[in-house]
């Protein structure tokens, strides 16, 4: 029965409101130092449930570092430390305390903060890697994208390593004629399940009194502009009337500043690349060279009824550059293909939003 | 559930038997809480272990900052403590309280214990007792003032939370402990910008059946906005409509009010918006195109380095890719010379064409 149950691969995600709102708070409360945490949760029949999370510490981290200043330093501390060794002893001792108030005490993974997207990463790969590669495999990754929510929408995603990138992974193998073998692509590095967010009855009924939608019966009317001004109805949550804001250029302008910056990483590993065929081209010309030297050498040697030299020192002689790994290219191809999915997101609204304006200021143009 | 009370009286709190040196603060307390917090709150409520407790009610510490002066403490975080209770004695878990206090605020190192909540709104001698321990010198908050936030989770009925701070009574001394006089505090619900949108998802579920929601991309978001907003609008001009038809009752100030909104939109020069409004969707079509072809330039270099290609595919390909394609069509090349030199690589080469 286990293995049945086992089998039934994670089709979808769903995360529990407290869990939301926790993620939503640590990563902001960092902002724009990643911040990292630790999800709880069980999964049943392919859903993950995620029921609750806690972040992981980091301010041994930013005791210790010589440069507060320095957010990427604490960036990458940070996003390290899903898999450093005192957070996991920290994570055990955690799940250990949580599993005696009754919350569910099976780890399912890991949250983590991005800006603008910048989420595809190594350090997300290795991360992932750690949680998928243990014994409980159905683990997710989820991000949350503190710039992008700000503007509008809330930027939850989940993701987790494709199994031919796992087994991939594991091997290092990432020559290009593994892939051409595999036809492996940077599309299949990380797959996306959907996430459905879920509220429990008491939070559902909590939910109804914070401020609703507008009231449909009549009101009073108010006595003076100042009264009016004064009693102002509260703005209902939902939906969120901020994501009307017109100012959104400024994410566009980042969005292609990062979407530049990975065009750059993008030449830094065609270069190396070049360069490595350069070296490869150069060592086999050279190769060769010795070879017809040795297979000449050999026939006057044989004319002179000498022994013949071997033919396949040169395996000793010359040492054939390693490939580079192709896995930074993908990962930038994948990063770069968020971007411009990003850039696409942005570029609906805001046509969308200025057409709105347009036709305001210009009733008659339209 | 009171959001934001307007005015409320501070009651002064009777002085407690201090000890000598260490004065406590007097002065009013607010208190606001975080949206986390509560649903924390529910969240443990739902959890509670029926199985070996005779109470009704589950209780946790709550964690947050203080301002400098003591007046406003903001709850952000709390945590579930396991507790017993039946009908003469209480038991806390006191050793698992101070580990788990250890291990919060080893990942929030600037927040700090502030008191306790309880999900009944009754306040009993218990209460009495583990407010007493929450507000102690060694185990708890003195010499601020320790919090008691009482949340109601009856089914069926409203939720409903309020706050104590606590002042000990003049009982005698072997009573002391269980008994303390339970002040009533104003508090507020609060969330920050980053929260709203967390929240706006939230509440998008809690009209559904299923109590759950997906989540939306922006542009959903934004039609739902803009949906709500001519919803609110034609709410308005229904009004005014039928003020202008004498059906309804007139408003001065509503009208003052309308007139104001009104005025605010700006005086503007229609070819003027014309020329910017074009500029603009032109720098913003451009900046889209320009990233779906880098998009695409990028997935031709991937395709394009694993792919085997011939001598004249490559060639074609090269040229038809432009830019980067091109400088990839370039490396390629180099790589074919490479490899052809070499030619020992014993590697098996077929003919395909990159589908593209």
């Amino acid at each position: 029965m286990a293995d049945v149950l086992k089998d039934v691969p994670l089709n979808s995600v769903q995360v529990e409101a407290l869990v939301v709102m926790k993620i939503v708070k640590a990563c902001a409360a960092t902002f724009p130092t990643t911040a990292t945490g630790s999800l709880v949760g069980m999964d049943v029949n392919g859903t993950l449930q995620i029921t609750n999370s806690f972040p992981f510490p980091t301010a041994d981290v930013a005791a210790s570092d010589a440069h507060p200043n320095d957010h990427m330093a604490a960036s990458n501390l940070a996003a390290a430390a899903p898999r450093s060794k005192a957070n996991i002893t920290y994570q055990n001792e955690m799940i250990k305390y949580l599993r005696e108030v009754n919350v569910d005490a099976n780890n399912v993974g890991w949250y983590t903060s991005a800006n603008m997207g910048n989420f595809v990463n190594t350090s997300l790969i290795e991360n992932q890697f750690f949680y998928q590669k243990e014994l409980n495999e159905k683990t997710v990754a989820l991000v949350h994208d503190v710039s992008r929510s700000s503007q509008g929408a809330l930027s939850l995603r989940a993701f987790r390593l494709s199994p031919t990138f796992m087994a991939a992974y594991k091997e290092n193998k990432f020559t290009t004629e593994n892939m051409q073998k595999t036809k492996f692509t940077y599309k299949d590095i990380l797959v996306e399940l959907p996430i459905i967010i879920h509220n429990s009855h008491l939070l559902t009924s909590f939910l109804h009194q914070l401020p609703a939608a507008p009231p449909t019966e009549d009101l009073e009317f108010p006595t003076s502009l100042s009264d009016l001004k004064r009693n102002q109805p509260a703005i209902p949550l939902y939906p969120n009337l901020d994501s009307l804001d017109l100012s959104v250029d400024p994410y566009l302008e980042k969005s292609c500043n990062m979407l530049l910056d990975s065009i750059e990483t993008h030449y830094t590993e065609l270069n190396n690349f070049q360069y490595y065929q350069r070296q490869l081209a150069r060592e086999q010309t050279k190769i060769t060279a010795w070879k017809t030297k040795r297979a000449a050498e050999n026939a006057t040697r044989v004319q002179q009824k000498l022994a013949p030299l071997p033919e396949d020192e040169w395996e000793r002689v010359f040492k054939l550059p390693t490939e580079p790994s192709r896995l930074e290219g993908m990962l930038n191809a994948r990063q770069v293909e968020q971007y411009s999915r990003q850039v696409d997101g942005f570029t609906a609204s805001i046509t969308s939003k200025m057409f709105a304006v347009k036709s305001n200021l210009l009733p008659d143009s339209a | 559930m009171a959001v934001d009370p307007p005015s409320f009286l501070h009651l002064a709190r009777p002085l407690a038997p201090t000890v000598i040196g260490v004065q406590p603060t007097t002065a009013p307390v607010n208190v606001i809480i975080q949206p986390q917090a509560i649903f924390s709150i529910l969240d443990h409520a739902i959890r509670r272990d029926i199985r070996d407790t005779q109470s009704t009610r589950v209780i946790g510490a709550l964690l947050g900052v203080r301002s400098e002066d003591g007046m406003e403490a903001e709850v952000r975080n709390c945590f579930a403590i396991p507790h017993t209770e039946n009908e003469d004695q209480v038991e806390v878990d006191v050793e698992y309280q101070k580990n788990m206090l250890a291990l919060q605020l080893k990942a929030n190192p600037r927040e700090v214990l502030l008191g306790w909540y309880t999900t009944s709104l009754d306040l009993n001698s218990f209460s009495a007792l583990i407010q007493n321990f929450f507000a102690s010198p060694e185990t708890g908050t003195f010499p601020h003032p320790s919090i008691h936030v009482t949340v109601s989770t009856d089914p069926g009925k409203g939720i409903e939370a309020k706050a104590y701070i606590s002042a000990p009574v003049g009982v005698n001394a072997e009573r002391a402990s269980e008994s303390c006089l339970f002040l009533p505090v104003p508090y507020d619900i609060r969330y920050s910008e980053s929260e709203k949108s967390g929240l706006e998802l939230i509440s998008g579920a809690k009209d559904s059946e299923s109590r759950a929601a997906p989540v939306v991309s922006d542009i959903e978001g934004l039609e739902r906005a803009v949906d709500q907003a001519l919803d609110l609008l034609e709410r308005v001009a229904e009004y005014v409509n039928s003020v202008l038809d004498e059906e309804r009752q007139p408003s001065n100030p509503l009208g003052q009010f309308l007139m104001n909104a009104l005025s605010l939109a700006p005086k503007v020069d229609p070819e003027v918006i014309e020329r910017d409004f074009n500029n603009h969707v032109q720098d913003v079509l451009v900046v889209s195109y320009l990233a779906n072809t880098i998009r695409t330039q990028i997935d031709l270099s991937q395709r394009l380095a694993t792919a085997t290609l011939t001598m004249g595919g490559s060639d074609a390909l090269a040229s038809t890719g432009g830019g980067e394609g091109g400088e990839k069509g370039g490396q390629r090349g180099g790589k074919r010379g490479g490899r052809g030199g070499g030619g020992r690589g014993g590697q098996q080469r077929e003919p395909r064409e990159p589908n593209e």
